[in-house]
C-alpha cells in the first residue's frame, strides 16, 4: 500500500492553514488503512516552515527550496510534485482546492496518469477502497465516488475540515527537483482595489443573485430592504458576472468575505463559492422558491418562496414597525 | 492563427435534477441542455480575437447527438468549423479521457491558443483544461479574467483570492482556462444561426481518434458510486404561511436581534 501525500501551501510565508486540514484527514485515513503520511513543502526559503508542518501532522517532510517556486507557477510546481511523489511512494496525494491546487494538481494527475478528484469535503478508507466525497451541481447534491485501485490525486476543499491538533515528529529531509527550463512566469500580484463598498463593515447586508432576474430589480427590491434596515447590498457572482452589478458587491471567496450581524440572501442558491464569503455571519436569512438551495444548509431562517412577494412586503413592514 | 474552443454541454441551470435508476448521475431525458456557461466565456474570449481580425476558430465537444446544438449554437455565434466527438464508447468517460479526446483533435488541429472555461457546471471537478495542458504540452493557467496577447507570449491576470489577481505569462501556444465574468458573451445574431448551417461540423469517433479501448466507463479511474441530495443537518427553521405570517416572523427576528 503506497503512502499518502500531503501537498502543503505556502501563503504570506507561512504554511496555511488549509494545509493543516489536510494534515488532519491524511493522519485519519492513514490510521484507519495503515499507510504512511509524507509532506511536502515547496517555496524559497521555506526550512522553518517544513519543520513546522513536521510537528503538526505533516509526516516525513520533503522540501524543495528554489527560487523557482518563490512564487506560484503551475509549470515548476508540477514537477517538484512528481518529484515528492516519486520519492514518498505515494498512491494517495492530497492538495488544497485553492487556486494553487486547482491549477496544477489535475495537470499533476495527467502527467502520471492517476485518478482525479476535486473539492472533497471527506475521504475515507473503507477497506481496501478509498472513497471520496463531494458536491456537483453546483452544491445541489452530494456524490460519493471510489477509486478503481491506482494513484489518486485529491484536492479539499479548504475549511471542510478542521486543522491537524496533535504533534508529531516527522523528519525532514531535502528534495531534489530538477525544474528546467519553464514556458510559464509568474510576473506579480495585483491586490484587490480599495472598494467604493467595505462591506466587511456593513452590520446588515441584504445580498440578491440570480434569482433576482435583471438589474433594475436589484435597485427596486434588494437595495430598500438594505436601506430601511440601515445596512449594504450585496451580491452573489453570477449576478457580477452578467454585469449587473459591480465587482465591489460581490460576497464570496473572490469578493469579500463577510460577517455581518445579519445577512439576508435573496435568490441566491448557495454554491459553495459564496458560502464561503458569509457563512460567519451572526444571523442568516435566506429567501429562495427552491426547498433543496444549498443556502438552506447555512442559514438560520428560510423561507421557500417568491422573493418578489417576501421582500418588498418585508420592506414594508419593517417601514411600518420603525413608524 | 488558430483558437480551439472546448465546450461541454450541460443540464441548463435551472433543470429539475431528478436521480436516475442507477443513483448515479441524474435523469437526462426531459431536460433542457445548454453551453456550460464557463465555456461560453471562453467562446467569447476566442470570438473576440477572430472580430480583430486574426483567428480562426474551431469549438470542440464532446457527447450524443444533442451536442450538435451547442455546436450550431457556437456556429452562429461566429465560430468558423466545429468538430462534434460522438461516440457511446465515450459515455461516462472521466476527466482524463476527456482531456485525451481533446488532445487527439489538438493535435490534428495544432492551434495556437486552447480556451475553454475553468470547470463545468454539472460535475464542477475543474480537471480537463490543467489536464489538456499537460497532454498536449502546453502552458496553462486557470481562472482567467483578462487576457492580452503579444508577439510570442499571452499575459494573463488569474483570478486568486480575496478580491486580487496574480499576473502569469505563458509563452504560446498556450491553454487558458477563464473564469466567468471574463466578458460579456454574445448572443448569435440571425444572420449569424443561418449561416451556421453551412459552416463545417464534422463528426468523429474515438476510434478516428486512436483511442478505442481508453476512454468510457471501463477506463474511467474513479466513479460516482452515488448521487443524493445532501442530507439535511443543522438546517434552517423554516417560515411557513401566508405572505403576512412569513413577514411577520421575519420582523420579529430582526427585532430579537436588536436590529430594529
Amino acid at each position: 500500500m503506497g503512502s499518502i501525500l500531503i501537498v502543503a501551501e505556502i501563503q504570506n510565508g507561512k504554511v496555511r492553514e488549509a494545509s493543516f486540514e489536510l494534515a488532519s484527514i491524511a493522519q485519519r485515513v492513514a490510521s484507519t488503512s495503515g499507510r504512511e503520511v509524507h509532506g511536502l513543502v515547496y517555496g524559497q526559503g521555506v526550512d522553518a516552515q517544513a519543520e513546522a508542518f513536521a510537528k503538526k501532522g505533516g509526516g516525513t517532510v520533503h522540501v524543495v527550496d528554489s527560487e523557482l517556486v518563490a512564487h506560484h507557477n503551475a509549470e515548476a510546481a508540477n514537477i517538484v510534485i512528481k518529484a515528492a511523489i516519486e520519492a514518498s511512494g505515494a498512491d494517495l496525494v492530497l492538495m488544497s482546492n485553492t487556486p494553487t491546487g486547482w491549477d496544477v494538481a489535475p495537470r499533476t494527475a495527467a502527467s502520471i496518469d492517476a485518478g482525479f478528484v476535486s473539492d472533497c469535503f471527506n475521504v475515507e478508507a473503507e477497506g481496501d477502497q478509498l472513497v471520496f466525497h463531494r458536491r456537483v451541481f453546483n452544491g445541489k447534491l452530494d456524490a460519493r465516488m471510489t477509486s478503481a485501485g491506482g494513484r489518486v490525486i485529491a484536492t479539499i476543499q479548504p475549511g471542510a475540515t478542521g486543522a491537524f491538533e496533535g504533534s508529531t515528529d516527522g523528519s525532514v529531509s531535502k528534495l531534489d527537483a530538477s525544474i528546467g527550463e519553464l514556458k510559464t512566469r509568474f510576473i506579480e500580484i495585483k491586490q484587490a482595489e480599495a472598494k467604493g463598498v467595505d462591506l466587511t463593515k456593513a452590520e446588515v447586508i441584504v445580498s440578491g443573485g440570480r434569482g433576482v432576474g435583471a438589474p433594475e430589480k436589484f435597485t427596486e427590491v434588494i437595495q430598500p430592504l438594505a436601506e430601511v434596515l440601515g445596512g449594504a447590498m450585496g451580491a452573489s457572482r453570477p449576478v457580477v458576472d452578467a454585469g449587473w452589478l459591480p465587482h465591489a458587491y460581490q460576497v464570496g471567496s473572490s469578493g469579500q468575505v463577510v460577517q455581518p450581524k445579519l445577512y439576508i440572501a435573496a435568490g441566491i442558491s448557495g454554491a459553495i463559492q459564496h458560502l464561503v464569503g458569509m457563512k460567519a455571519s451572526n444571523y442568516i436569512i435566506a429567501i429562495n422558491k427552491d426547498p433543496d438551495a444549498p443556502i438552506f444548509e447555512v442559514a438560520n431562517l428560510g423561507v421557500v418562496g417568491d422573493l418578489f412577494e417576501v421582500v418588498p412586503a418585508l420592506t414594508a413592514a419593517i417601514q411600518a414597525a420603525k413608524g | 492563427m488558430k483558437i480551439m474552443v472546448c465546450l461541454k454541454q450541460v443540464p441548463h441551470q435551472d433543470a429539475r435534477l431528478d436521480i436516475d435508476a442507477s443513483g448515479t448521475w441524474i435523469k437526462e431525458d426531459n431536460i433542457k441542455f445548454e453551453i456550460n456557461s464557463y465555456d461560453t466565456y471562453a467562446l467569447e474570449e476566442a470570438l473576440q480575437v477572430k472580430d480583430a481580425g486574426e483567428a480562426e476558430v474551431v469549438v470542440v465537444s464532446i457527447g450524443p447527438d444533442r451536442v450538435t446544438q451547442a455546436l450550431r449554437t457556437a456556429l452562429g455565434m461566429g465560430a468558423d468549423r466545429a468538430v462534434h466527438i460522438k461516440d457511446p464508447e465515450a459515455d461516462g468517460s472521466d476527466a482524463l479521457a476527456i482531456a485525451k479526446l481533446l488532445a487527439a483533435v489538438a493535435k490534428e488541429e495544432n492551434p495556437d491558443l486552447i480556451y475553454m472555461g475553468l470547470m463545468s457546471e454539472d460535475g464542477n471537478f475543474a480537471a480537463v483544461a490543467p489536464m489538456l495542458a499537460e497532454l498536449v504540452g502546453m502552458p496553462h493557467t486557470t481562472g482567467a479574467v483578462k487576457v492580452e496577447r503579444t508577439n510570442g507570449s499571452v499575459t494573463v491576470d488569474r483570478e486568486i483570492e480575496g478580491g486580487a489577481n496574480e499576473v502569469v505569462e505563458l509563452q504560446t501556444p498556450c491553454l487558458i482556462a477563464v473564469q466567468s465574468g471574463l466578458n460579456q458573451v454574445r448572443y448569435a445574431s440571425l444572420k449569424g444561426i443561418m449561416a451556421a448551417k453551412k459552416k463545417p461540423l464534422d463528426v468523429k469517433s474515438a476510434a478516428d481518434l486512436g483511442l478505442s479501448g481508453q476512454v468510457g466507463v471501463a477506463a474511467a479511474k474513479l466513479k460516482i458510486e452515488k448521487i443524493a441530495l445532501p442530507v439535511k443537518g443543522d438546517t434552517a427553521e423554516i417560515l411557513e404561511g401566508s405572505t403576512d405570517e412569513i413577514v411577520s416572523g421575519l420582523v420579529n427576528k430582526i427585532k430579537e436581534l436588536g436590529l430594529l
